[in-house]
């Protein structure tokens, strides 16, 4: 039987090589995922030991320091004595103490530096040389000296001998002569593409610790035992070896690593799901060609298990194979992956390649859904009763009535899936919901495929019908919903993806759009680049701008967002200048009381304020970030609005607020003046001010969501590989086409139809099923988005909006893909001899 | 596009419709070389209707395919009225199929896809032209088809979708008609209609008809019947009756003996 089986599927090389691609490129992705994952841990873990190298203990503040913002809170900050003790201790050598944070430095272009800006800023010391390597110059001598590291002069635009101005929240600016370029161990420029500034440790506490002679973090070398330091130092300090504080710092990297391993993993599945579909249609295909041969079997004596043990061997054999070289394709692509993230987001960080034992994995998941696939046909086959040896096949086209209601009852399940899981019903597990219940819904979609076929066939290939070859090519299409249905799924599946997150995406630009729109009455926009810290500029800059003579009104917003308490509750704060301009601006509306806020007043909306059970008049308990605690009174309600609800403070209280510098500045501009050149003057005034830029309304909101850009552009690029799988499974189905119908083929040759009409014929059957994947996919995929858009409401994604251009261009695209799986079958079905189609039995 | 009408049938005797001269035709090289026509010369007249008999193996099909353009010649001409088709390309033979020769095989002679309406025009279809409607009407009237239009062939017995082949073939009133066994697969009341319409074709219509078969009693109903064996004509029967046609056959048998085919 298994020779028959080997035998037979020689025969069917064309067909088998098609399908095992598929299973080769789903592997591929999934070993891919899992390797990328590995290698980048191992590599980023070896880089981290590197810089733990020689470090027996490290000491730091028992305090989380997760729970530190923007500054380093005190609480979390290690005393110089504290250094001193222990030095003191049985068996250190040396102990450094270490100051790191955040700085803001202003590159050659008068902006902050760094992709990632904010800068690392850190105390240089003897140290830091273990790990960094001087490239140039020398460390920092006096407080007004810095080395920056090799990726800081790249993206600063600075070198040795400038000069550099560079500022923390806690310090005012300063000039700062750059005395040395360092790179880290292994001629790297960066770890992850950060920029690192040295200082001397005097000079890094004035920047970062307020000015405390203090540490976030001493290394200790020397043999003592790190209970002993613990012992030394008290229970406010937490003691790890070298080798505990490096595991934990790698992990953090892990973190990032294991993220971009779930992404490729998630689309390695994607891929490995649509596989699934061209494997059953194959075996479907395989199955019905061999029907007869089949029957013979079962007619001489073979079993029915036997008929389904022969072609699920025959996946097997496929899944093995196919499997193995995915896994091995995968290794390379995970190494090559590696190399990419490393030299475009890790500074070119040294790869070590890692082969985990779970990449094994993805052999199971080839095999597994190989033969798991072909189940369903093996089964069929074996259906096929011994007379249909003797006689001639005919497959009555099956009633679709089964599974249409499957497929309800199905897509029913996904669905309610899909809104537990946004609707935060299922808990943690709301994401896992919401996949998973796309997934079943895209199966029950899939069962209701062939229902669907019929009436979508007809009108896409109405359109195409202008020819009559064109006509035969939909009624060939037509002609097994089933088989067309399953053919136009796979490319539904990679289109709904895409269409639902550019649908997404569309609105949450068009909900942007609307909010400028609609509660922004202002023509130019001051505010910076949201970054770990919130970008402030100077207020004496907001009172230039308000100067400016075609200006006609500025709205502003100064914010507290940590650690300040209203009546006893953490909330945000908000302070204006002149809040009633601002609230004009902002769309806002005083529903009671005065915007005119006294020195003691608060505004608050409507909804804050029953929340808190407040009303005009009430005096309430304030207390600021920096410990300040004033009663203030409830002077102004406002109307809920998007843009103005929170708590308001006076002009008076701002001095209290952590950062007292506005974050925002509205700007609009008096009737008839040149909203282009007040933004050149604008821009003038900005020119000192490296955290915020001015816009208009338009570059505003392209701003805001050109990062959902990027991230669209790279779904569709990551998804290419599930459309690649549906092209083959459309090629496929082609040839199958083609071969079934030989005869009908050979007729129509003989009776007179051109090489070139039977070309057409085949390539508007291909058109057709990809137009029909593709168009089930775009409204899928809408479903997709507006249900995502729908639970995120609440959130503020407001506004729901097609993006019409993306949908265009994937109707275009599927009827180029129609056009290219056509080539080969159409070139087959032109080049059939029609005398021996007329005898092909 | 239609042929002009048929020309009237006295003046078509004469002409001949498909002309055949110094036909050679083999399969395969070597020692496993199959010599299919050798040296076969034979003329057509336009308005009558031949039957081609022979044994299992003697070379009809590969003759009429020859003769139709679907297959090529090692040696030798043929033409369809005036035009020699011997050397045409693709794209001309395809053409020529189209317009000047209408096909019925033994099965295998519609589309599933479409309706029996639908198979009719179909060589118009495909040429992108509109077949003459009162033609079409008359071929369906005379092959009592009005009532199966619409249906599809798979609701079709046999016997109707033959006669719907009959329809196709004359649809575009082509030169010649081959058929290729066409009621090979049909009991005697079905194959009796579908001869006898082809029969009514030659006499009404002027159709020139040329046909494969096994059955006397079918070759009874053509004008003429040219037999062949091994390759080569061996006999050539004008007004045949179904006696002489067996005489004829019984007669090479004994010349033949494996050829022991006549159903
Ligand atoms: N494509 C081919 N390749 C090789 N040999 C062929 C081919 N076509 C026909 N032959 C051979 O040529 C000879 C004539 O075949 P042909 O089909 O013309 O016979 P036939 O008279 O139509 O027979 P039947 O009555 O069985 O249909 C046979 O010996 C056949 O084996
Ligand atoms: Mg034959």
């Amino acid at each position: 039987m298994l020779r028959a089986t080997l035998k037979g599927m020689a025969s069917r090389k064309a067909r088998l090589v098609l399908t095992s691609l598929a299973v080769v490129l789903g592997t591929m992705f999934v070993a891919a995922a899992m390797v990328l994952t590995a290698t980048m841990e191992k590599s980023v873990s070896g880089v981290i030991a590197d810089a733990f190298t020689g470090v027996d203990a490290v000491v730091t503040s028992a305090e989380d320091p997760a729970a530190a913002q923007g500054n380093t809170p005190s609480a979390t900050l290690i005393p110089a004595d504290v250094l001193d003790t222990v030095r003191g201790v049985d068996g250190v050598d040396t102990a450094d103490g270490d100051v790191s944070g955040q700085v803001n430095a202003i590159g050659d272009d008068g902006k902050l530096v760094g992709a990632f800006a904010p800068t690392i800023g850190f105390n240089w010391n003897d140290q830091s040389t273990g790990y960094n390597e001087i490239r140039d110059g020398r460390g920092p001598q006096a407080d007004d000296e810095v080395i920056v590291s090799a990726q800081f002069v790249t993206d600063a635009g600075l070198s040795i001998g400038d000069t550099v101005t560079a500022y923390s929240y806690s310090a005012d600016r300063a000039d700062y002569e750059i005395v040395g370029v360092f790179g880290l161990s292994g001629d790297r420029d960066s770890l992850a593409g950060e920029t690192q500034m040295g200082f001397t440790t005097a000079e890094a506490q004035r920047l970062l610790t307020q000015g405390e002679n203090a540490y976030m973090t001493i290394y200790v070398t020397g043999d003592a035992a790190t209970g002993d330091i613990a012992d030394a130092i008290g229970a406010d300090y937490r003691v790890q070896t070298g080798e505990e504080a490096s595991e934990e710092a790698a992990e953090g990297f892990a973190a990032v690593a294991d993220i971009m391993g779930y992404i490729f993993l998630g689309f390695g599945l994607v891929a490995v799901f649509v596989s699934v579909f061209l494997i059953i249609n194959t075996f479907t295909i395989i199955v019905a060609q061999r029907q007869r041969e089949l029957a013979l079997l079962r007619a001489i004596g073979a079993a029915r298990g036997q008929v389904v043990g022969s072609v699920l061997a025959e996946a097997a054999v496929i899944g093995v194979i196919a499997s193995i070289a995915g896994l091995g394709l995968g290794v390379l692509l995970g190494w090559g992956l590696s190399q990419l993230v490393s030299s475009s987001a890790m500074g070119g960080l040294p790869v070590e390649l890692e082969v985990p034992p779970t990449s094994l994995w993805a052999l199971a998941v080839g095999i597994g859904v190989t033969v798991l696939s072909a189940i369903i046909p093996a089964v069929r086959a074996s259906g096929v009763p011994p007379v249909a040896a003797m006689r001639e096949a005919v497959n009555p086209p099956k009633p679709l009535r089964g599974i249409t209601i499957a497929g309800l009852a199905v897509t029913a399940v996904g669905g309610v899936l899909v809104a537990l899981g946004l609707t935060d019903n299922l808990g943690d597990l709301g994401l896992t919901g919401f996949l998973t219940g796309v997934g079943i819904a895209f199966v029950g979609i899939t069962l209701l495929t062939p229902i669907l076929s019929r009436p979508l066939v007809a009108l896409l290939g109405a359109v195409m019908s202008w020819s009559f070859s064109g006509r035969l090519g939909k009624l060939n299409a037509g002609r097994n919903p089933r088989r067309t249905a399953i053919t136009a799924s796979a490319l539904m599946i990679a289109v709904a993806l895409v269409t639902g997150i550019a649908t997404i995406v569309s609105s949450f630009k068009e909900t942007t759009a609307e909010l400028a729109d609609q509660n922004l009455d202002s023509d130019l926009i001051v505010m910076g680049q949201q970054g770990a810290n919130i970008p402030t500029f100077a207020p004496e800059t907001l009172a230039e701008i308000k100067a400016l003579p075609d200006v006609s009104a500025v709205g502003d917003m100064y914010g507290e967002f940590f650690g300040a308490e209203v009546d006893g509750r953490q909330t945000a704060l908000l302070a204006s200048e002149d809040l009633p301009t601002s609230l004009g601006i902002f769309s806002g509306t005083v529903a009671e009381g005065s915007a005119d806020l006294p020195d003691d007043g608060l505004a608050v909306n409507e909804s804050a304020a029953a929340d808190y059970g407040v009303e005009l008049g009430d005096t309430v308990p304030v207390t600021f970030a920096d410990g300040t605690e004033v009663p203030l009174r409830v002077s102004a309600i406002l109307d809920d609005a998007l843009l103005t609800d929170g708590w308001w403070v006076a002009p008076a209280q701002i001095e209290h607020f952590t950062v007292p510098k506005p974050m925002q500045a509205y700007i609009q501009v008096a009737d008839g003046a040149d909203v282009d050149a007040v933004q050149d003057q604008v821009d003038d005034i900005l020119a000192d001010e490296p955290e915020v830029s001015v816009t208009n309304n338009a570059d505003f909101v392209e701003q805001q969501t050109s990062q959902l850009d990027i991230l669209l552009n790279s779904v569709q690029i990551l998804l290419a590989l599930a459309i690649i799988i549906a092209i083959i499974g459309v090629v496929n189905t082609l040839v199958l086409s083609v071969l079934e119908r030989t005869r009908e083929l050979g007729l129509l040759r003989a009776i007179g139809m051109t090489r070139g009409q039977a070309r057409r014929m085949i390539t508007v059957e291909s058109v057709i099923i990809c137009l029909f994947g593709a168009v089930l996919g775009i409204a899928v995929g809408i479903g997709l988005g507006w249900t995502v858009q729908q639970a995120l409401e609440e959130e503020g994604l407001t506004s729901f909006a097609l993006p019409w251009d993306l949908i265009v261009t994937y109707l275009v695209a599927a009827v180029a893909v129609g056009l290219l799986a056509a080539i080969a079958p159409a070139a087959r079905a032109a080049k059939l001899n029609v005398l021996n189609a007329i005898a092909y039995e | 596009m239609p042929l002009a009408n048929p020309p009237a049938p006295q003046l078509t005797r004469t002409r001949s419709a498909v002309t055949a001269a110094n036909l050679w035709r083999a399969y395969g090289s070597g020692e496993a070389q199959v010599v299919a026509l050798r040296d076969v010369s034979v003329q057509f007249a336009s308005g009558a209707f031949t039957a081609i008999m022979g044994p299992s193996g003697s070379g009809k099909s590969t003759l009429m395919h020859c003769l139709a353009g679907l297959d090529t010649t090692d040696r030798g001409t043929v033409r369809i009225g005036e035009t020699a088709i011997t050397g045409l390309n693709d794209k001309a033979l395809t053409k020529l199929r189209r317009d000047k020769i209408g096909f019925i095989f033994q099965q295998f002679n519609l589309l599933p896809t479409l309706t029996a309406e639908e198979n009719i025009l179909l060589p118009a279809s495909i040429a992108g032209t509109k077949a003459d409607p009162e033609w079409i009407a008359r071929i369906i009237a005379t092959l009592d088809l009005a009532d199966r239009l619409t249906h599809k062939p798979t609701e079709l017995s046999g016997g109707q979708q033959q006669r719907v082949a009959c329809a196709r073939a004359l649809a575009t009133r082509p030169e010649v008609v081959f058929a290729d066994e066409p009621t090979g697969n049909l009991d005697t009341r079905s194959s009796g209609e579908v001869l006898r319409f082809l029969r009514r074709s030659v006499d009404d219509f002027g159709q020139t008809i040329v046909m494969v078969t096994h059955d006397p009693s079918a070759a009874a109903h053509a004008d003429r019947v040219v037999f062949l064996a091994d390759g080569q004509i061996v006999e050539d029967l004008h007004r045949p009756t179904a006696d002489a046609v067996i005489d004829t056959m019984r007669g090479f048998e004994n010349r033949v003996p494996l050829a022991g085919e006549a159903r």
